[in-house]
């Protein structure tokens, strides 16, 4: 089942044919984890890519003035882990952990190599992926450089508006760059 | 006698040992006169206890890579020892607090420290390698037994003696949350989160 959800996930970003889908499954196992896990400090180099089935989690940088920032929040169905650390295999400047009770696949850094030196769609794939995930960097980065807060807030809420009933206000905030106090005004001043 | 699935036992205590990173990256950032304030006659400041714990790692850190380089492969089920469960559960918080005491032996009380990064680095660079260790555990068998730091004549289980590292980790942890609090409120200095969530 868990693997089903994948392979929906992978089509539609990149299909596989059945010899290289049969291959990419083979390097999955499962691993649940409580909440408030941290799956990769800060400091070391990211070993697995996860495949989040259920559950929230963060990426989060602890800044000098001790204030963090959170980076990103994966959940149902994506990829997730440090991934700049993933591909270049350098330490992690970022935590990665569990916002709630999470249930993953998980796979290594070697199997996912060794894969992609043999199979060159499924590191056409990954490509893909990588692809999507610096558009979206790019997109959020704009954003923290330009918009206000509230149209940081409105353009979040348009964008994905079930995050609201997801993920901590805090870690919203957090992930705005923005005060909780501001946070909750704005969702106080909008209608629902 | 408790039993556990050796790599869920290793990946929960690679999870604690982040997290005592990331409490320890919030320190980093702490003002350094704060880390270095005894809260009272006798008692230490944050930056001795992590200079206690740092002493620990001097010695267990190479004992149990030693172990485990000459260990057998790995097996599923881990049997934890009696006693590395007692000593473990004699350390690990309650409910996030510490109520039994205990006097630290004569090696292992910390010296009084003029610079507090120093330490907070050599804390983290320990716990990195412990994570490395742990690593290396997953493909190991942890009923492999290792001399304490107490004497050699005790040898705990690999697998009990990084459960009870972590737990007197864990342990002082708490002690340091308790004296940051109480050396902020006699310092008036203002209050910076030190925790996540």
């Amino acid at each position: 089942m868990p693997l089903q959800q994948l392979q929906q996930f992978v089509s539609l970003i990149y299909p596989l044919k059945e010899k290289e889908w049969n291959a990419f499954a083979a390097i999955w196992s499962p691993l649940e984890c409580r909440r408030k896990t941290i799956l990769t400090a800060a400091g070391e180099t990211e070993r697995h890519l996860y495949f989040v089935l259920e559950g929230v989690q963060r990426a989060f940088y602890i800044g000098d003035d001790n204030k963090e920032a959170t980076l990103v929040f994966t959940y149902p169905p994506s990829f997730a882990g440090v991934a700049d650390s993933f591909l270049t295999q350098t330490p992690s400047h970022y935590f990665f952990e569990t916002l709630t009770a999470s249930r993953f696949l998980r796979t290594s850094y070697r199997q996912a190599e060794e894969l992609m030196q043999q199979y060159p769609n499924i590191q056409r794939m990954v490509l893909n992926v990588t692809a999507l995930a610096l558009k979206g960097v790019l997109v959020r980065q704009a954003e923290l450089q330009c918009f206000s807060a509230e149209e940081k807030f409105r353009t979040l809420l348009k964008r994905s508006p079930h995050v609201l009933q997801l993920i901590p206000h805090k870690y919203l905030a957090s992930y705005l760059g923005i005060d909780p106090a501001t946070f909750s005004k704005l969702l106080g001043s909008k209608k629902i | 006698m408790k039993s556990f699935d050796s790599l869920s036992l290793l990946e929960q205590l690679q999870a604690d040992t982040r997290q005592l990173i990331a409490t320890a990256t919030f320190l980093k950032n702490e003002d350094p006169s704060i880390l270095l304030e005894q809260p009272g006659a006798g008692r230490w400041s944050v930056i001795q206890v992590l200079e206690h714990l740092n002493s620990y790692g001097v010695y267990y850190l190479p004992a149990l890579k030693n172990g485990l380089m000459n260990g057998d492969a790995a097996v599923n089920i881990f049997r934890s020892g009696w006693l590395g469960n007692y000593f473990t559960q004699l350390m690990l918080p309650k409910e996030g607090r510490v109520k039994n005491k205990m006097k630290a032996p004569k090696d292992h009380r910390p010296a009084f420290h003029v610079d507090a990064q120093p330490v907070i680095e050599t804390f983290l660079q320990q716990q990195h390698q412990l994570l490395e260790l742990l690593e290396l555990a997953k493909q190991k068998n942890i009923g492999i037994r290792i001399p304490t730091s107490l004497t050699k004549l005790i040898r705990l289980k690999a697998g009990d003696t990084f459960r009870f590292f972590i737990a007197h980790e864990q342990r002082h942890f708490v002690q340091i949350e308790n004296t940051l609090a109480e050396v902020r409120n006699t310092t008036g200095k203002f209050q910076v989160a030190h925790q996540a969530g």
